[in-house]
């Protein structure tokens, strides 16, 4: 039991579906040998109970999901995990092993390399939006900013919504400031370049499919979520706009 | 043509950082940038044919969708891994930024059309995607309104 609500804990935590972890713990608990296994996964618990065949009596457990990452290597790696698990080519206590080396192990890139990675993403797709190949530079420059000031507001504030809000006002000032000094042609593209890393794609793609498997709960608040995450994002380019623009 | 070309090359290089944004391990990076290069070219060659962008969108999302899904039964591996680098490109951010704009600049006729084709164009990637689920969930029983079975 504990094993299958830690796999399930991974990857709700680290951004799978609801459907996803609903499966893969059911699946494990039947391979373990459970009976009557139930799941109720929300985007913030996640609930099991089971009839357990040595004793005959239910079990239930509730365990509750405080914090959401994005890092779908390792819930492609759970996912592997149960995958083998089911088909019988581990053993229960392997399992725990693994998931345990899981969920300590560090994130499947580092850091900077996440940094370079925005830098790069914003500045080619600002390219998509603006067509000018001289604003590029200025769009990767604020997409660095915008994930370096992202990582470390989190870090200081550990408030998901506000430092959100608080990164697309950084990135956006130093977008702003580029455009005051001339270095830019096009205003639009170098605003998107920049704000494009904060974009929550995982929230957004999960609450979709939430909705379309029938986990009405999860993909609701999945929802509110991304809407939430978009508010800030949007408030924080608009506040930069105003000191701007009037 | 060459500038095509070009936006292409540029668009793989956007989804496979985003790809890399989202954690997901390098050796299907290369994968979710593929399809991100697809879902740009339809995106982007249906206006040429004369159809809106909105409905453009949707085609694209739709096909982002359902190679993700035909890849995910493939590799054994998370839909999500494919599906989330595949509509990055789609993301109606131009115009999200159009309606900020247009609100703080107090023009807030222009900033509601803006707003309502942003609007319009992200129901259109949902609806692309939960197209290509609903295709690849025939038969599995998502939801039935009537119990016909009995």
């Amino acid at each position: 039991m504990a094993m299958c609500l830690h796999a399930g804990q991974l990857m709700l935590r680290y951004g799978s579906e609801t459907f996803r972890v609903e499966d893969t713990m059911r699946r494990m608990g039947r391979a373990a040998g459970m009976e009557q296994v139930n799941t109720f996964v929300t985007t913030t618990a996640i609930f099991l109970s089971f009839k357990s065949p040595v004793d005959q009596r239910d079990h239930i457990q509730m365990l509750r999901i405080d914090e959401r990452y994005q890092d779908l290597s390792k819930v492609t790696s759970v996912n592997q995990l149960s995958r083998e698990y089911v088909n019988g080519l581990l053993t229960s206590r392997e399992v725990k092993k693994q998931l345990k080396e899981i969920e300590e192990a560090p994130m499947n890139y580092p850091v900077w390399f996440i940094y370079l990675a925005s830098g790069i993403g914003g500045g080619a797709f600002s390219y998509l939006i603006g067509s000018s190949v001289m604003d590029m530079l200025p769009a990767a420059l604020g997409g660095l900013v915008t994930a370096i000031a992202l990582v470390r507001y989190q870090m200081r504030l550990k408030v998901k919504f506000f430092s959100e809000f608080l990164a697309s006002f950084t990135g956006a000032l130093i977008a702003l400031l580029m455009v005051r000094m001339g270095l830019v042609i096009n205003t639009n593209q170098v605003i998107i370049g920049t704000i494009i890393p904060l974009v929550p794609g995982v929230p957004l793609t999960n609450a979709v499919r939430d909705l379309m498997s029938g986990d009405l709960v999860a993909g609701v608040a999945r929802g509110a979520e991304a809407a939430v995450s978009s508010m800030s994002i949007a408030g924080g380019v608009a506040v930069a706009l105003t000191i701007f623009f009037v | 043509m060459a500038m095509f070309a070009f936006e292409l090359g540029f668009c793989f290089v956007a989804t496979v950082a985003f790809a890399i944004i989202f954690n997901i391990p390098l050796r299907l990076v290369w994968w979710g940038g593929f399809i991100g290069v697809c879902t740009w070219a339809i995106y982007s060659l249906m206006p040429v044919l004369g159809l809106s962008l909105v409905f453009a969108a949707a085609v694209a999302a739709f096909f982002a969708s359902f190679v993700s899904q035909w890849f995910a039964r493939f590799m054994k591996v998370p839909v999500t891994t494919f599906s989330l680098p595949g509509i990055i490109p789609l993301i109606p951010g131009s115009r999200a930024y159009e309606t900020m704009l247009a609100f703080v600049q107090e023009r807030y006729l222009y900033g509601l059309e803006q707003g309502v084709e942003t609007v319009l164009q992200a129901i259109a990637i949902a609806a692309g995607l939960v197209f290509a689920f609903s295709v690849f969930s025939i038969g599995k029983g998502v939801g039935q309104r009537y119990e016909t079975h009995r």
